[in-house]
């Protein structure tokens, strides 16, 4: 009888304990990988600046495209269209009067930003670790990376990149500037 | 005189020599060779080449690691630099010193901008600087510009850094920089003291490779600086090993030749009295003595031991030594008067280097002679005789004899060769002054490669202003910086550097300061500005409260830069020069040089050099120069013989031989790819110099038959001799020493030959 009870016991810790070890297996490199599975992504954004300079934030909008694994693209639209295109290691960005193209390695703190949003879309932990502790809150269904720049020269720019997500798709993209700025992006995507 | 008191003048001489030798400065400067500049853009060039900001680069890279070990130890490295004090400064890419030169230019934005002036502060401007600014908030580089906004909306800070900016930098990898392939990382440094201070930049040396043991990684290290460094090790090297080696080679030779070692031992008396006499007498005569002159010990051993050997080999057994030199002399007389003739047009040259050389062949051959005349047929065995000649002799009496039958094939070969060089003429000489550079062709091209990959100024176009005052010398600094960005415009240069970017002159500050508005106006005209804009209110104060602490500012003078890379810049942009000030400005990526001259046409003071247009107009004007003394010398030579055989037919007998030797040297090393510099002209010299020894004696009417073979013997051993004192030159890494090698090594020979093919008297008697 003892005996039978102990089984039944251990039966049942045994049934809960199942999904609840499956809950904790997911982790940085399952979230790594399943993004890593993702070839390309569309979507809209909407970007509210909270500038201390202003009285009130400014509003941004337009697309994102990525293609993996190093294609990022971010059209604004409003209030004025310019468009920064990030392929390899070239950054460029391009307005009505101009453009211009940076090649990353010149500049370490623009490299160390461009990569917490493109190196999350490509799934590549080992990039994110180079500039930031990565860390991940949260369940696959909705999650929270928090990037703290390792760097000394991005820390004086950028404070901390908060983003949230649902399994494979980038919700919200939070950047809170070291001189007190704020940004926030959230992403849906496109109807298409 | 009796012997004793000849002899013992002799040793006094010697002593005196050494102690003056002892007491001798020897340099290794090589502006010796640099030639003395009569032109004000010249001394430019010169003093530029030798203390100039350019002579104080080191150009580094580190090979042979992981990149990211390579950038460690370049961080250490520059690390290391920065905290000796012989380094002014070690770049490496990290952003260190870029901090202090942006806080620099923060501080004094408002007199440094040139976009400071009265209508930039209007109402209508400073709603177009807002709005640009609006629109830059947006933008991905928005959080950039929200940190200096408050204080600086109209953008000074952004202007200065991009102009900074504009130069050419290298690409960065883990922090540092790297050579576009990722594998050497990069470091340039700039030592405090000048290039032309070789002690300072072998210590410089030594602390970049203690800083970076051999077995870590390797280094690539360059510059002008370490090139001196170098190359007075390689001269002294170079002199003191193949003076050994040529010394050891001919007493060898000697030795086997008189089978007695005091008589070796005297035959090298004259030669060596001469070297100390020659020594002794530069010093006296310039105050130092050159590393390169000490090089020519060994050129001197080649003529000097000749004049022993002429006097031991054709004693006949029967003489006494002092009736086989009074047969000797008349025409050992002739040749050292015909050697003296060729090397006095050596002590005209502008080369302070070459008239050393002049100098010290001259007095060393004199001496040379005169101690083979007073000393040694008085310390010679009376009986000695050198045992091996009537072997040889007879054999060189054959040959010779068969000499004349190839006469034909060598008027044909001389002949074309004088037609080879007719028609090459111009190109037969080298008119670039990099050519008595003493650094090896490959090291040039590392150091160029560096160079190219660190976008280091390789200094070719450059304005230099001069004016009475350092503020003059400012003021016209920007003039000229106003007529260049025109010439910008039209596409003339891609851009140039001016101490007046870093320092502007008073004046210009001050109108800086009087185009900033007051305080309440500027206030007002704010406010009407950012009607209707979303700024949060008072977000300008800073800006406010910055212009009003820079209209009352002090103008700022050199000590307002100490501690920023930019007053390195301006100290060796901004120099006092005679009678006042220079400013140079460097030029970038000059494609249309007349336009630029135009555009600074009406300038006063000011010039646009080519430096390398000029310093190898420098070298040309000098190589001509040197032609036309030797060309004097020469004449002397033609002029003594005339006066000492006279007759004609005797004359051109002597002169045949060396003539054809100096146009057949020429062509050979012309055709071997040698372009020919001053100092194969030197060369050519030591071959007249040396060959006439040789056609005198085949000039002389010998006595019998005996006494002509003992001539040839000690002609052969003479020759012998000299082709191993200067073919062991030959071997030098000093492209100085190596070219005078080759020429006097091939001439001696051919002249030798000519000499026994073009003889009159080779037919038995």
């Amino acid at each position: 009888m003892t005996t039978g009870v102990s089984a039944l016991i251990i039966a049942l810790a045994l049934s809960h304990a199942a999904p609840a070890q499956s809950e904790v297996r997911w982790g940085l490199p399952e979230l790594m990988q399943e993004l890593r599975a993702v070839k390309s992504a569309h979507g809209r954004f909407v970007e509210r600046k909270y500038l201390a300079a202003l009285s009130a934030p400014l509003e941004l909008s337009g697309t994102l495209a990525y293609t993996a694994p190093g294609r990022l693209e971010k059209r604004t639209l409003q209030p004025r269209a310019e468009r920064l295109l990030l392929e390899g290691n070239t950054l460029t960005l391009e307005d009505q009067k101009r453009r211009r193209s940076y090649a990353l390695e010149q500049h370490p703190p623009i490299w160390a930003f461009v990569e917490s949003i493109r190196s999350t879309l490509a799934g590549d932990l080992e990039t994110l670790n180079r500039f930031y502790d990565v860390r991940l809150e949260g369940e696959r269904s909705a999650w929270r990376l928090t990037l703290r720049p390792s760097e000394p020269s991005m820390q004086s720019m950028v404070s901390e990149i908060r983003i949230g997500g649902r399994g494979a798709w980038l919700e919200a993209i939070e950047v809170l500037d070291a001189g007190g700025d704020r940004s926030v992006m959230t992403i849906t995507r496109d109807a298409s | 005189m009796s012997s004793r008191w000849i002899i013992a003048a002799w040793l006094a001489g010697i002593l005196a020599c050494a102690a003056l030798i002892s007491q001798t400065r020897f340099t290794n400067d090589l502006s010796a060779f640099l030639p003395r500049a009569p032109t004000a853009e010249q001394r430019v060039l010169v003093e530029q080449l030798r203390e100039g900001v350019v002579s104080r680069l080191v150009l580094i890279g580190i090979e042979g690691r992981a990149s990211a070990e390579l950038a460690a130890i370049s961080q250490r490295l520059a690390a290391a630099l920065r905290a000796d004090a012989g380094f002014a400064s070690a770049d490496n890419g990290e952003p260190l010193a870029f901090s202090r030169d942006r806080e620099f230019l923060w501080r004094h934005r408002y007199l440094l901008s040139p976009g400071v002036a009265p209508e930039r502060f209007s109402a209508a401007a400073l709603r177009q600087s807002l709005e640009e600014d609006l629109e830059l908030l947006a933008s991905p580089a928005g959080m950039l510009v929200s940190r200096t906004l408050a204080a600086d909306p109209s953008g000074e800070l952004m202007r200065l850094v991009e102009q900074l900016g504009a130069q050419a930098r290298p690409a960065t990898q883990h922090g540092v920089w790297f050579s576009p392939d990722g594998k050497r990382a990069l470091l340039v440094a700039q030592t405090r003291a000048s290039g032309a201070d070789i002690d300072a930049q072998e210590r410089a040396l030594a602390a970049i490779h203690a800083a970076v043991p051999e077995t870590e990684a390797r280094l690539l290290v360059t510059g002008p600086g370490v090139f001196s460094v170098m190359s007075r090790s390689r001269i002294k090297g170079d002199a003191w090993r193949l003076s050994v080696i040529a010394t050891l080679l001919i007493a060898a030779m000697l030795l086997a030749l008189y089978r007695s070692v005091r008589v070796l031992g005297l035959g090298l008396a004259p030669v060596a009295s001469g070297a100390l006499a020659g020594i002794a007498a530069v010093s006296l005569g310039f105050g130092s003595v050159h590393g390169i002159t000490l090089g020519f010990g060994v050129t001197l051993i080649g003529e000097g031991v000749d004049y022993a050997i002429y006097l031991f080999t054709q004693k006949p057994p029967d003489s006494t030594p002092q009736a086989a030199f009074e047969r000797l002399w008349p025409t050992l007389r002739l040749g050292v008067l015909t050697s003296v003739c060729g090397f006095s047009a050596m002590l005209f040259s502008g080369f302070t280097g070459l008239a050393q050389l002049g100098l010290f062949s001259i007095v060393g051959l004199i001496v040379a002679a005169g101690v083979t005349r007073a000393v040694l047929p008085r310390l010679m065995p009376a009986d000695f005789s050198v045992p091996a000649v009537d072997a040889f002799a007879r054999r060189a009496l054959a040959v010779v004899r068969a000499a004349p039958r190839l006469a034909p094939a060598v008027l044909v070969a001389v002949a074309t060769a004088a037609v080879f060089l007719a028609l090459k003429q111009g190109a037969l000489w080298t008119g670039d002054l990099a050519s008595l550079s003493p650094i090896p062709a490959a090291e040039q091209r590392l150091d160029q490669q560096l160079r190219r990959q660190l976008g280091a100024p390789d200094i070719r176009h450059l304005v230099v202003v001069h004016a009475p005052s350092e503020e003059a010398a400012l003021q016209a600094a920007e003039h000229a910086g106003a007529r260049l960005q025109d010439a910008m415009r039209e596409g003339a240069l891609a851009g140039f550097d001016s101490p007046a970017l870093h320092l502007p002159s008073r004046q210009t500050q001050l109108a800086r300061q009087a185009a900033l508005p007051p305080p309440e106006a500027l206030g007002a005209r704010l406010g009407e500005a950012a009607k209707g804009m979303p700024f949060r209110p008072g977000l300008f104060e800073p800006f406010l409260k910055d212009v009003a602490a820079a209209r009352s500012m002090l103008p700022m003078d050199r000590s307002a830069l100490e501690g920023s890379s930019l007053a390195l810049k301006v100290d060796s942009l901004l120099v006092r020069s005679e009678g006042g000030w220079s400013a140079m400005l460097p030029l970038r990526g000059v494609s249309d040089a007349a336009t630029v001259t135009r555009e600074l046409g009406s300038l006063p003071d000011t010039v646009l050099l080519d430096l390398k247009r000029e310093s190898d107009a420098l070298y040309r004007s000098y190589l001509s120069e040197a032609l036309h003394y030797a060309l004097a010398g020469a004449a002397a030579i033609v002029l003594l013989l005339c006066a000492s055989l006279r007759a004609p037919r005797r004359v051109f007998a002597v002169l045949a031989p060396l003539a054809a030797a100096v146009i057949a040297t020429a062509a050979l090393l012309s055709v071997l790819g040698q372009s020919l510099s001053i100092f194969h002209l030197v060369g050519l010299l030591l071959v007249v110099a040396v060959g006439s020894n040789y056609s005198l004696f085949f000039d002389r009417v010998a006595r019998s038959d005996e006494e002509r073979g003992r001539t040839l013997v000690s002609l052969f051993f003479a020759s012998v001799s000299t082709v191993i004192g200067f073919g062991v030159l030959a071997f030098s890494r000093v492209p100085v020493l190596h070219a005078i090698g080759a020429t006097v090594g091939a001439g001696a020979i051919l002249a030798l030959i000519f000499s026994a093919v073009f003889s009159r008297h080779a037919r038995p008697l």
